[in-house]
């Protein structure tokens, strides 16, 4: 292909596009010491809770619960978000006993409801200066 | 912590909060200013000279290095210390817990804590979220406010309706308080139809932006000028946050916080007679009550209906109609709850006086997260 465009990562090692099973899953970190799970992967290398820098890499869960929610009507400050407002955000409770925040995607807004069951979908976010696709995780609605 | 000897608040100073800036006739007045207003006012509260300063703690967000030295060079320019606190929302108590310190373990024995703020023009850069989440949207304040919203109603059935009622209390109080930006009270529908910012959050849940200056004096007791209705320190605490997750609970930091002062303090919730609570978003107000321990969870709802936080209830709370009506100046807004706590126990707080209160709590937390709360007693 000729056409220097280009789909990226918002970040990498947020998430993978193919894990285990071929599906997108978001990557953390699992403390080989306590036992706790974060995302995204800590950087520093140690674990927040017992400070143990034994941290194994890990897919996390594709589907979880909403914890919480909000739909923001306002547009963020700084510029940083391009997408359309109001947008939906939640805080989705995955079965490793974490909280991860996300946007929302693919619902009516007034339907999102605390316990509602969410799944993992890779999106587009917004296209960069340079023309090119910025991809990011998201959550939307299980698919039963 | 170590036994100090005893700290007492010398003198009180603060301006008017209000948006100084040059618009619909406004003045624009500058951080410096409004610092240096406020600390010549507690001067004169405590009939001091600014020679009778030994150090000086200065606390805000947004005004740059040495900002306290330029508030105070309007006053006096006499070589103390000075040390200059960011710490958010709770930079003025963190001033405060510093200074009181400083007297208890008698390193001086009168020193001053300021807190002023000349909030910025246009959007607020969010530099407490990573480049990325402010990519996702994740850096607006209230969403954050709304998500803790959203799981209070979950846990204890709370109510779009409770969130209003502590909107027009606080306003109605805040109507009684010539310092405050906002003096018109609000009606629960007025609140239940101004425009949503964040779900289920909406404009009038909010405190307004405002600028402002604070300052507190405090001293050993011997240095007072006068020993007519001594207010004393009965302590100051500053948490910051406790690892937690839905696996491991962690402590809150609120509670702890106020556990560790009502223990300096040797008093407890029952002991207070006023509260300013924290209410940068009126459902903030209800369960920082609850987790501050003057009511079990989910229980403030029905005591604020009931009446329990008026002004003539049993715990008045935000007195001085809190930040929902003084606006939320950054640096100087924990102090203002300090503030209104001493003029309610000595007896000053005008149409908005409490009957015979003798001890309150002052609290103000935010990002970091940071929380710092204040006991007075008579
Ligand atoms: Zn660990």
């Amino acid at each position: 292909m000729s056409d220097t465009k280009k789909t990226i990562p918002l970040r990498e090692g947020l998430w993978t596009d193919k894990g285990h099973d071929g599906t997108p899953h978001l990557l953390g970190h699992r403390c080989l010491n306590c036992g706790e799970v974060f995302f995204p992967q800590k950087e520093n290398g140690t674990c927040t809770n017992c400070h143990s820098t034994k941290l194994e890499l890990i897919e996390l869960s594709r589907k979880g619960k909403v914890f919480a929610f909000s739909v923001v009507m306002l547009r963020p400050p700084g510029g940083y978000y391009r997408g359309d407002v109001p947008y939906a955000l939640a805080n989705v409770e995955l079965p490793e006993g974490i909280v991860v925040e996300g946007l929302v995607t693919d619902i009516n807004q007034d339907d999102i409801k605390v316990g509602m069951e969410m799944e993992l979908t890779i999106d587009k976010l917004h296209d960069d200066d340079e023309g090119n696709t910025l991809m990011t995780y998201k959550f939307r609605p299980s698919a039963a | 912590m170590k036994k100090m000897r005893e700290v007492v608040v010398a003198g009180v100073g603060i301006t008017k909060f209000d948006s100084y800036d040059g618009e619909k006739g406004r003045p624009v007045r500058e951080f410096y200013d409004l610092g240096s207003e406020a600390i010549q006012k507690a001067l004169d509260d405590a009939g001091m000279e600014w020679k009778d300063i030994q150090a000086a703690f200065c606390g805000s967000v947004y005004c740059g290095t040495g900002s306290g030295h330029q508030a105070i060079q309007k006053v006096g320019l006499t070589g103390i210390p000075i040390v200059n606190i960011e710490n958010a929302c709770s930079s003025g108590i963190s001033a405060l817990r510093l200074a009181y310190q400083m007297v208890g373990a008698e390193i001086y024995d009168c020193v001053i804590a300021a807190g002023f703020e000349q909030m910025p023009r246009g959007p607020i850069q969010s530099t407490a979220w990573p480049v990325w989440q402010r990519q996702m949207g994740f850096n607006v304040q209230p969403a954050d406010y709304a998500m803790k919203t959203v799981r209070y109603m979950e846990e204890t059935g709370a109510t779009e309706e409770d969130f209003a009622r502590v909107s027009v209390k606080n306003r109605k109080n805040g109507a009684l308080n010539p310092n405050a930006r906002m003096q018109k009270p609000v009606t629960i529908e007025e609140v239940l139809s101004s425009r949503m910012i964040a779900k289920p959050l909406r404009f009038l849940n909010a405190c307004p932006l405002a600028d402002g200056g604070t300052a507190v004096i405090v001293c050993s007791r011997d240095k007072l000028k006068s020993q007519n209705k001594v207010v004393t320190v009965a302590a100051a605490a500053l948490v910051t946050g406790i690892y937690g997750s839905p696996r491991i609970p962690g402590e809150d930091h609120v509670t702890k916080s106020a556990n560790e002062a009502f223990e300096m303090a040797g008093l407890g919730p029952e002991d207070m007679d006023v509260v300013q609570a924290y209410d940068t978003m009126s459902p903030g107000e209800l369960w920082d009550l609850e987790k501050l321990g003057f009511c079990k969870k989910g229980e403030a709802p029905r005591l604020l209906r009931e009446g329990h936080f008026d002004l003539s209830g049993k715990l008045p709370v935000n007195t001085d109609g809190g930040l929902m009506s003084r606006g939320h100046p950054l640096g100087a807004t924990a102090l203002a709850q300090v503030i209104e706590i001493y003029r309610q126990i000595r007896g000053e707080a005008g149409p908005r006086q409490v009957a015979d209160a003798k001890a309150g709590l002052a609290h103000a937390m935010g990002a970091g997260p940071n929380s710092g709360v204040i006991i007075l007693k008579r």
